[in-house]
C-alpha cells in the first residue's frame, strides 16, 4: 500500500507540470486545430514523455504537447484471469468514451487504457479536478478487478458445487 | 490586497484590452466575437458585439491616442475597428497570412501594427491612403516555428518576437514612406526591414510573453521551463541573466513603469523617470508573480501577489487516516505519508484557472501607474494595484 501512495503522488506532481496547456491553432493546415501529441506534426511542439513504473507489470506513460496531453496506463495483471478480466472491463469503458470526455477510445499500443486531454477540457473544467479524477481512477480500477475475480471465483464455486450436487 | 476590482465576464477569455480612459473593456470570451463592455455607475454593460471574425479572436489591441482597435483571429484575418458614430465599423487588413495569426500589438506611434503568427511569419502592417485598407510586409525567413508574442520597441523601429522554437528575436521594421530615419536613433535607422538585429537561444522549451523594459534597454521574456530571462544591452553583445522558479510556467509579463514630472522655474521640463526594476509574470499558477533587481541589477523573483488559499482541511484529514491505518496495520504514523485521502491543494485565491494576458491600466494625467490587468481562462477580469505594497515600493 505504501508504494501505491508514493506512485499516485509521483504520477500527480507529474501531470501537475504537464498539464499546462494551451490553444494552439495547426501549423501545417489552416484553420485547423488538432491535439499535438495525436498527430505530432511539429517535433518542436512535443515534450519529452515521462514514464513512471511502479514495478515492471505496473507503469503510466504521460506524454505532452502544447495543446494536449495523453496518459497511458498499464494495470496489474497476476494471472490469465486478470488478464481477460482487465481486458474486458477496460474495454467496456473505452467504448464509452464520449460520457467520460478524457478518456481515448482505443489504449496506446503496450498500454491498458488511455486518456487524451486537450485544452478545451482544461477551459471547461478545472485542473484540479482532472487530476484528482485520474489518480482516483487509477485507485478504483485495482479495486474493481479484485472485486471482479472475486465475484468469478465465488460464482464459479457455487455453480460447481450446485451442478456436483446431483452426483452425490 | 493588492485587488481593486473583480469581474467575471465569461466562461473563459482568451485576451482582453482597456480603452484609452479605462470606461471600456474589449475581451473575445473565447469564440469568434469581440464584447465591448462599459462601466456604468459601477456596473460593466456589454455595449458592443463586433463579428466579423470566423473562428477565436486570439489578439485584441486598443491604441491609446487613435482609440482604433485591432483584432487578429485563428481564420487567418485582421481587422482593424474605427469608431463612427454609435457604431465601430472594420476596415480590411491585408495580412497575406496562410495560418493562424495568434498575437498583435499596436507600435508606440500607433502607425505601424505587428501580428505573430503560426505560419512562422510576422506581419507589420501600416495604413495605405488610397484604398482605406492595411497592407502588410512579412518578415518571412528566420522563425523555425509559430511567433507567440510580439513587443515593440520605444523608437518604434525594433520588434521583439518569441516562439515555439524557443528563441527570442528581435528585428527591424523600418518601412520607407511610414517610419522616418531620425537622426538620433541612427543605429535602428540604418538596417532596413526584416533583419534580424539580435537572436536569443536561451531556452530550450517554447518562449512567450516577451515585453521591453520602457526605456528600451532590457528585455524580458518568459520560456515554458519555468524560467524568465532578462536581457540587458539589447545589441551586438546582450547580457542574460534568467531566474528559474519552482512554480509552474509563466504565460505573459509585464513591465511596471513609473513617470514622474520635473518642473524647473517658469521652463517646464518633462522628464521621464523609468523604474526599470519590477516585472509581473502570470501564467498557469494562476496568481502573479513580483521579479524584481536590486541597485546591482540582479533579477530575483520576490513573491505572488495574491493570498494563495491552503486547505486545512486536507491536513486534517489526513492526520486521522494515518492514525487509524497505524493503529490496524501497526506501523509507525511517520512512515504513512500525509496525503492519503488527500484532495488536491487549490492554488492561487482570485484566479481560478490559467491567466492569459496581462494589460497595463496607466490612467491619462495620472503620474505614477502602478496598477495592470490581468484575464484568464476562468473568465474574469482583475485589476491589481501595486501602491498599497510595502514590501514593493522600493523598487516603483
Amino acid at each position: 500500500a505504501n508504494t501505491l501512495r508514493l506512485y499516485l503522488t509521483c504520477i500527480r506532481n507529474t501531470l501537475e507540470a504537464a498539464m499546462c496547456l494551451q490553444n494552439f491553432p495547426c501549423q501545417e493546415v489552416e484553420r485547423h486545430n488538432k491535439p499535438e501529441i495525436e498527430l505530432k506534426t511539429g517535433p518542436e511542439l512535443l515534450l519529452n514523455p515521462v514514464l513512471i513504473c511502479r514495478n515492471e507489470a505496473e507503469k503510466c506513460l504521460i506524454e505532452t504537447s502544447i495543446n494536449s496531453l495523453r496518459i497511458s496506463l498499464k494495470v496489474k495483471q497476476t494471472d490469465e484471469l486478470e488478464n481477460i478480466l482487465t481486458k474486458k472491463f477496460l474495454r467496456f469503458l473505452s467504448m464509452r468514451a464520449e460520457a467520460f470526455q478524457v478518456l481515448r477510445r482505443k489504449p496506446v499500443q503496450g498500454y491498458d487504457i488511455s486518456f487524451l486531454i486537450t485544452n478545451y477540457h482544461c477551459e471547461e473544467m478545472q485542473k484540479q479536478k482532472l487530476i484528482d479524477f485520474i489518480v482516483q481512477f487509477m485507485e478504483d480500477i485495482d479495486k474493481e478487478i479484485s472485486e471482479l475475480k472475486l465475484s468469478v471465483n465465488t460464482r464459479g464455486r457455487l455453480v460447481a458445487t450446485e451442478f456436483l450436487k446431483q452426483f452425490i | 490586497m493588492a485587488t481593486i476590482a473583480v469581474h467575471q465576464f465569461a466562461q473563459c477569455i482568451t485576451c482582453h484590452a482597456w480603452s484609452p480612459d479605462h470606461s471600456m473593456i474589449a475581451f473575445c470570451p473565447n469564440n469568434n466575437e469581440v464584447h465591448i463592455h462599459k462601466l456604468v455607475e459601477d456596473k460593466w454593460e456589454r455595449i458592443h458585439v463586433l463579428q466579423k471574425h470566423d473562428q477565436i479572436v486570439s489578439g485584441i489591441d486598443w491604441s491609446i491616442r487613435s482609440n482604433r482597435i485591432v483584432t487578429v483571429s485563428h481564420d487567418r484575418n485582421s481587422y482593424v475597428w474605427n469608431k463612427e458614430g454609435p457604431d465601430w465599423m472594420p476596415t480590411l487588413v491585408i495580412l497575406r497570412l496562410n495560418r493562424a495569426a495568434l498575437c498583435v500589438q499596436w507600435s508606440p506611434r500607433e502607425n505601424k501594427f505587428a501580428v505573430g503568427s503560426g505560419a512562422k511569419t510576422v506581419c507589420i502592417c501600416y495604413y495605405e491612403q488610397e484604398n482605406n485598407w492595411w497592407v502588410s510586409k512579412l518578415i518571412r525567413k528566420r522563425h523555425d516555428s509559430s511567433v507567440t508574442s510580439v513587443a515593440w520597441h520605444p523608437n518604434n523601429i525594433l520588434l521583439a518576437t518569441t516562439s515555439t522554437d524557443g528563441k527570442c528575436r528581435v528585428f527591424s521594421t523600418f518601412i520607407k514612406g511610414v517610419d522616418t530615419r531620425d537622426s538620433g536613433t541612427s543605429s535602428a535607422g540604418d538596417t532596413k526591414f526584416g533583419e534580424q538585429i539580435v537572436q536569443l537561444d536561451l531556452s530550450f522549451c517554447w518562449a512567450f510573453g516577451v515585453k521591453w523594459s520602457p526605456s528600451g534597454n532590457a528585455l524580458a521574456y518568459v520560456g515554458h521551463n519555468s524560467m524568465i530571462y532578462f536581457v540587458d544591452e539589447v545589441g551586438p553583445a546582450p547580457s542574460a541573466q534568467t531566474v528559474a522558479f519552482r512554480d509552474l510556467p509563466l504565460r505573459d509579463v509585464a513591465i511596471i513603469l513609473i513617470y514622474i514630472d520635473i518642473y524647473i522655474t517658469h521652463v517646464r521640463l518633462q522628464v521621464l523617470f523609468v523604474s526599470e526594476r519590477m516585472v509581473i509574470g502570470v501564467g498557469f499558477d494562476c496568481n502573479p508573480m513580483v521579479f524584481a533587481a536590486d541597485e546591482r541589477g540582479l533579477w530575483c523573483f520576490l513573491r505572488f501577489l495574491g493570498e494563495r488559499k491552503r486547505s486545512p482541511s486536507g491536513a486534517k484529514y489526513g492526520s486521522q487516516f494515518s492514525e487509524a491505518f497505524g493503529k490496524l496495520y501497526g506501523q509507525s504514523k511517520h512512515g504513512i505519508s500525509n496525503d492519503v485521502g488527500e484532495a488536491s491543494r487549490s492554488r492561487g485565491g482570485i484566479h481560478e484557472n490559467c491567466i492569459n494576458c496581462i494589460v497595463p491600466v496607466k490612467k491619462e494625467g495620472e503620474s505614477t501607474n502602478t496598477r495592470f490587468s490581468t484575464s484568464g481562462l476562468d473568465g474574469k477580469v482583475v485589476t491589481w494595484d501595486l501602491e498599497n505594497q510595502e514590501d514593493l515600493s522600493e523598487y516603483l
